[in-house]
């Protein structure tokens, strides 16, 4: 799951949430995946700083990522 | 510089003759290896040289004199020969000049020129020996302004458009929060070392994947389109990048290579220009999904600012709570009316029973026997209460009770006389 992806679905819950109509077990369910997706989504957030890697492919048509210093 | 091989194809007008100076002639004469040496040197009928010996001799001395030059003339009877070699004239009002420009090198020149059009050649004065016919073999070709450079980009712009791949509705939205970017660029140009700063400076959680290309130079279209489709085949990151730093026109031109902006528009992955300076729009920004006029701008656009990053998520955090409150807020709310709801429909069953009640007690009080005292009556009863209704009842002597509207009166009978109407059935109420 991206960062992306869990942002788009927080917001897609607290939507949810803010409508009139769902019904107050659903709504605890949802906030209880928000909460989830917070959590994962603040890990994406906190990786190690991020290497640089150069893209290398091999002869099978397979790819690996080696080490880069520019 | 290539050199001409008897394949070439003369050019096609009719050859002017050369006319070679003798002393020239005579100091070159011994070089050719058709007439045996000192056999001639043109100096009387006797010793007169071959046809041969004349062109070759004259190319020796044309090639040998002029240095490679710029010549200036409007382009006339151009031809493009099948196997790549460019024919053609250049003049001006009073002298014309035949042209020949090599396959390897008429590559190089964007688009071939039309007649008519101002260019400048950079060649090398020479004579065809077969024909005996001087031009100038052209290395480099310019069109004054744009030019070529112009028209080879509106040939591919037009070729672009006429497929579709310009069209503003196939540009996909770029990644907002990248994992790992791709940067298709020279591993060792300033372009590289501008969007890692910038990453690093904006969003050091985001990996840099670099796909390296030669961006200038013979070679370079092909290595850019080989790496481009490379990172298309592997998929694994959000976004490309492909550029490269500022440059003069001709190193900024391979991103007008109609090659690599196919592959460009064919990459699976969206993908961002970053080529060069402001204020040239290459074929490869018209393609990609998104322009940056920089690679620093690219890295800027493909990277959001990790802190505003952060934020964003802890603003969703407490929208997250609050519109849960809100949630429970409402269903507390909606437990409170029920509540209410439900009371007040108690109070209205049990209002609506007195009510019913009200209206019985008042029947049945319109049917009491006590009712018709109101009427001036009275009514006999023993100490018990109960009714006397029979004159038999009544014992002279004895006490009894008249109950009046208002209130009651002890009494005694005197004596009772049995109605005889009634005395068959004394008891009968």
């Amino acid at each position: 799951m991206s960062y992306e992806e869990d942002l788009s679905r927080i917001e897609a819950i607290v939507a949810e949430l803010g409508r009139d109509d769902v019904a107050l077990d659903r709504a605890l369910a949802l906030f209880e995946e928000g909460v989830e997706r917070l959590r994962s989504a603040s890990k994406a957030l906190e990786r190690a700083e991020a290497r640089v890697r150069v893209l290398i492919e091999r002869a099978d048509g397979t790819f690996e990522l080696g080490h880069f210093d520019g | 510089m290539t050199k001409p091989s008897p394949r070439r194809a003369a050019p096609p007008d009719a050859p002017d003759l050369f006319d070679a100076p003798g002393a020239p002639l005579r100091r070159h004469a011994a070089r050719t290896r058709e007439d045996p040496p000192n056999v001639g040197d043109g100096g009387s009928p006797e010793r007169a040289i071959s046809v041969s010996t004349l062109t070759r001799t004259a190319k020796d001395i044309v090639e040998g004199a002029f240095p490679p030059l710029w010549v200036r003339g409007e382009v006339a009877n151009f031809s493009k020969h099948r196997n790549g070699h460019w024919y053609f004239s250049l003049r001006d009002a009073s002298a014309r000049v035949r042209c020949v420009m090599w396959a390897d090198d008429a590559r190089r020149v964007p688009a071939p020129p039309d007649d008519g059009m101002q260019v400048s050649a950079l060649g090398r004065m020479s004579v065809y020996p077969a024909h005996g016919e001087m031009h100038l073999i052209v290395m480099a070709l310019e069109a004054s302004g744009d030019g070529l450079w112009r028209k080879a980009l509106d040939q591919s712009i037009k070729r672009l458009t006429a497929e579709g791949l310009l069209d503003p509705k196939r540009k996909r939205r770029v990644c907002a929060h990248p994992r790992r970017i791709a940067v298709v660029t020279s591993p060792d140009g300033a372009a590289l070392r501008d969007i890692i700063a910038v990453v690093k400076r904006r969003c050091p959680i985001v990996e840099i994947i670099v796909v390296p290309a030669r961006v200038q130079g013979d070679g370079a279209a092909r290595e850019l389109v080989s790496a481009i489709r490379r990172v298309s085949r592997w998929r694994d990151v959000d976004t490309v990048i492909v550029g490269r730093g500022g440059g003069s026109r001709e190193d900024l031109w391979v991103f007008n290579d109609e090659r690599v902006a196919r592959a460009l528009a064919a990459c699976a992955i969206p993908t961002i220009s970053a080529v060069g300076h402001e204020v040239d729009v290459s074929l490869c920004d018209l393609v990609a999904d998104l322009r940056a006029a920089t690679p620093s701008a690219a890295a800027e656009a493909a990277v959001p600012v990790l802190a505003e990053v952060r934020a964003r998520l802890a603003t969703r955090a407490v929208d997250l709570r609050v519109t849960l409150e809100r949630r429970a807020l409402r269903a507390r709310r909606q437990f409170e009316e029920t509540a209410h709801d439900m009371r007040d429909a108690l109070e209205r069953l049990t209002a609506r029973r007195r009510a019913r009640l009200d209206i019985a007690a008042g029947r049945l009080d319109a049917l009491s026997p006590l009712a018709t005292l109101g009427r001036g009556y009275a009514l006999a009863t023993d100490d018990n209460g109960h009714a006397l209704t029979n004159a038999a009842q009544f014992v002279p002597g004895h006490a009894f009770r008249l109950r009046l509207r208002d209130g009651s009166v002890r009494a005694r009978t005197e004596s009772a006389a049995v109605d005889p109407a009634s005395e068959r059935r004394p008891t009968e109420r």
